[in-house]
């Protein structure tokens, strides 16, 4: 869903270091021998990739928040949390949705009960047994306490518990988007009854996935394998994430054998590293957005044709190459071609000439002055505004670009003070999520201020059908009505970038950028 | 001698309730909505408000400023709104990298400063004159950033002597503090390093050419020994002060080698709360980078008359 513009905002400029084995010295208080695999070298320090199968270590480029998955909103705390915690269903690489802490699921006639069989035999990191008031507990907590991702149960009217095993999800209209609002990401994950009162969830993790938070220090996080996990417990000892946010440093590292793997790949060094032997490069398209919105409370910008013109005047092209250094490929909507809620429509070939006539139309002034708001939180926004400023010049559009820090960027859109804008959701799965608040009337997330009856009935609609099929074909065609209006003026889907250690076997690069180490075998 | 402390100390806590005002003003009147911040744009305007009373932002900001005063002068500086960490342990989490960053540095800049300023001193106009005034020149002009990836490529890449970033604890790991330790104190140390050169070379200047130099030559004292004994005594005074100074800076964080390093200080910390419109970490982390300039400054003063007995200190009746 739309689980973010912005998870990672405050992450700025991360910090870092890789204190190694964090608070915990060896950290492996309390690891039992996994099945003898390990010996006696279980939870291991760093560099012992033996038998035992050794210490994972990451560098990521940003530094987490916090480790309350509830309530962090960071991209980097939610790369930690992916192998931490769980939620009851989770998304395959495909974006499918298949059983975690929930075996099976069934949803009445009517589309308003949803009941959820739990797993057996699966413990949290405390030793504790998961149940369905651990169920009810973690999901009342964020709706009670109003949290981040509250907004996702927006359509749930009770969670009930009817026996240990199972939990029930009555809801207030038909929700087919519910497994994606509950499994989506990890901010939706299951903690154990009691515990936000019981321990401090900022710094500590009590999680049911396949390892433990064993200490968290300035420089980075140690994670241990937790050998009592529900599924096949993971291959390494522990994996020891490392906040590195300077590239060079962390490809340096990853070349020395320092780091296993990073994330820390600036698009602009791909194709420096693709012959590189010493390094495994992964590339996959993801599900993420970046489009440009024009402020529609605000004239001439309410004018659809000045929009189209604008949507005209764009060679997305020479975007993608300026943003992404290519690592991108450019789409007129919102979901990405590999998703299976991808519609094909693009209407916007660049045209310099109908662009100049249309905005030479509906313009205030010649040429018309646009501010474009952009932050250097996310450098490519500025990169594409100096590309989209060139091309817009030459149609009758003088673009000023008025570069903000984040937190300031932020303030002005909830204000409306603003021409234009350009950013990016990211980690979406359902097409609720790529369109709903975004473009309903009074969607809490549509700042651009966009209000088309029609599509509000499309997308209301859409919400509720049940019916797989019936609902692509309705959100294709709000998409399309999205787009010729110019509610958000679409760009590109980039690509996910990461790099490894050759030899390292296991891993999965995903394209809704969940990191799991689960099943990852380090190089011999 | 207490007695003046005692007086700099009073004179030091009225800076500090001044530095809190100006900093609480500061935050109230730059852009951005630490809440807004915190939660994207995802949020809902109901999430927004109920943050915004809990983080008691909504308060009338002297009442703020007045709730935090009297928490911090009981120790409690608050909790983060980014990470729901007290701020003290926020900071006490990052002063053991600060400290060793900041002292390895002046270590550097100390090693660079005091032979290169003295052999400029005492060959004035000569090469090695050259050569001081050339390097210092370079040391103040080279953008660290630049610098500090220059030096992972060279010693963590292509020679692999050393980690390229990152921290270890000298308690964990003195082996491999001193490892880390390496690359960015060298960064940091280069340019106070160059500061200080500059000092070290017109203070032994103006020493060599006192009075007591000149007697001291003309007894027939060893030359070696005029220079340890008469010059450089003499010349330390001044570069105390500067070194003070530079320490200071050190110690408050020098963000863009921490960056580059993966170094887990206080500059880091401070950026971040800046970022993210964090008023109770910055407030908290401005008010630690003025008691250490404080401090620092009054150990500089009182070591004055340890180097230099002629310096007393008396309270002005």
């Amino acid at each position: 869903m739309n689980r973010g513009k912005v998870r990672g905002q405050v992450l700025a400029f991360a910090a870092i270091a890789l204190v190694s084995a964090g608070c915990g010295g060896g950290g492996d208080v309390d690891v039992d021998d996994p099945a003898g695999t390990g010996g006696s070298d279980s939870g291991g320090d760093g560099g012992s990739e033996n038998a035992g199968g050794g210490t994972l270590v990451a560098a990521i480029s940003a530094q987490p928040d916090q480790f309350d998955p509830h309530k962090t909103q960071a991209y980097a705390s939610f790369q930690i949390l992916e192998n931490v915690y769980d939620t009851l269903v989770v998304p395959d690489a495909e974006g499918e949705f298949q059983p975690s802490l929930a075996t099976e699921w069934t949803t009445s006639e009517d589309g308003l009960t949803w009941t959820f069989t739990l797993r057996d035999g699966v413990t949290f990191h405390d030793g504790s047994a998961f149940d369905s008031a651990d169920v009810v507990y973690s999901y009342n907590r964020i709706i009670d306490e109003q949290l981040a991702n509250a907004y996702r149960f927006a359509s749930v009217a009770s969670i009930d518990a009817p026996d240990p095993r199972t939990v029930t999800i009555t809801l207030s209209a038909p929700t087919p988007a519910l497994l994606d609002n509950i499994g989506g990401f990890k901010g939706m994950s299951i903690i154990p009854e009691g515990a936000a009162d019981a321990t401090d969830l900022a710094t500590t993790a009590i999680g049911t996935g396949p390892f433990t938070l064993e200490g968290t220090s300035a420089g980075g996080v140690t994670l241990a394998r937790y050998a009592d996990y529900w599924g096949d417990p993971a291959l390494v000892d522990g994996v020891e994430f490392q906040y590195v946010s300077e590239p060079a440093a962390a490809l340096t590292a990853l070349r020395s054998g320092d780091v296993h793997w990073t994330d820390n790949v600036p698009p602009q060094d791909i194709e420096g590293l693709e012959d590189d032997e010493e390094i495994e490069l992964g590339v996959t398209p993801s599900v993420d957005y970046w489009y440009l919105a024009m402020n529609q409370a605000k004239p001439p910008f309410d004018n659809r044709d000045l929009r189209r013109g604008v949507a005209f005047g764009i060679d997305r092209d020479e975007v993608t190459e300026a943003a992404r250094f290519g690592a991108a490929t450019t789409n007129q909507s919102a979901i990405p071609e590999q998703s299976l809620w991808y519609h094909e429509y693009a209407p916007f070939e660049h045209d310099p000439d109908q662009a100049t006539e249309l905005i030479e139309q509906a313009a205030t002034a010649d040429p018309q002055p646009m501010g474009l708001m952009v932050t250097d939180e996310y450098p490519e926004t500025v990169q594409a505004a100096q590309v989209i400023q060139a091309q817009l010049a030459e149609v009758g559009v003088d673009v000023g670009i008025e570069q903000e820090t984040f937190a300031t960027w932020l303030d002005r859109q909830a204000a409306g003070d603003y021409d234009a804008f350009l950013l990016g959701w990211l980690g979406n799965l359902d097409p609720f999520g790529f369109y709903h608040a975004q473009h309903v009337c009074e969607g809490t997330s549509n700042f651009q201020g966009y209000c088309n009856p029609e599509v509000d009935e499309l997308l209301n609609q859409a919400a509720a059908e049940t019916d797989q099929d019936a609902r692509k074909a309705l959100y294709d065609q709000a998409a399309e009505i999205i787009v010729d209006d110019v509610s958000y003026l679409y760009l590109y889907n980039p690509d996910v970038v990461q790099a490894w250690a050759p030899g390292l076997e296991g891993y999965e690069i995903r394209a809704d950028k969940a990191i799991n180490f689960e099943t990852v075998r380090l190089p011999e | 001698m207490s007695r003046y402390a005692l007086r700099r100390l009073a004179q030091s806590v009225a800076v500090l309730l001044g530095v809190s005002v100006l900093v609480f003003a500061i935050m109230q009147l730059v852009p951005g909505d630490p809440v807004r911040a915190a939660l994207g744009q995802q949020a809902d305007p109901e999430t927004y408000q109920a943050l915004r009373e809990r983080a008691g932002l909504d308060d009338p900001v002297p009442q703020q400023f007045v709730t935090w005063i009297a928490h911090a002068v009981t120790g409690d500086f608050g909790v983060s709104f980014r990470s729901g960490e007290t701020v003290l342990s926020l900071i006490l989490e990052r002063v053991p990298a600060t400290l060793s960053l900041a002292l390895g540095a002046i270590v550097v800049a100390l090693l660079i400063a005091i032979p290169l300023g003295t052999a400029s001193a005492l060959r004035p106009r000569k090469p090695v004159d050259w050569f001081a005034s050339l390097s210092s020149q370079a040391g103040l002009s080279v953008p660290d950033f630049w610098l500090g990836i220059m030096l992972i490529l060279v010693f963590a890449g292509t020679l692999g002597w050393l980690p390229s970033s990152g921290y270890t604890p000298l308690t964990e790991d003195p082996a491999g503090w001193l490892e880390h330790l390496i690359l960015p104190a060298i960064t940091a140390g280069v340019s106070s390093g160059a500061i200080l050169t500059r000092f070290v070379r017109s203070s032994v200047l103006e020493s060599l050419g006192q009075d007591h130099v000149r007697t001291a030559r003309a007894k027939g004292m060893r030359a070696r020994d005029v220079l340890t004994w008469h010059v450089l005594r003499n010349a330390l005074v001044p570069l105390v002060t500067v070194g003070g100074v530079q320490l200071a800076y050190l110690l408050s964080g020098v963000v863009v080698v921490e960056f580059v390093f993966a170094w887990p200080g206080l500059g880091q910390l401070a950026f971040q709360a800046v970022e993210s419109r964090d008023y109770p970490v910055l407030q908290g982390a401005v008010l630690l980078f003025a008691v250490i300039f404080l401090l620092v400054n009054l150990v500089v003063d009182l070591a004055y008359a340890r180097l230099d007995p002629r310096i007393t200190y008396r309270s002005a009746r």
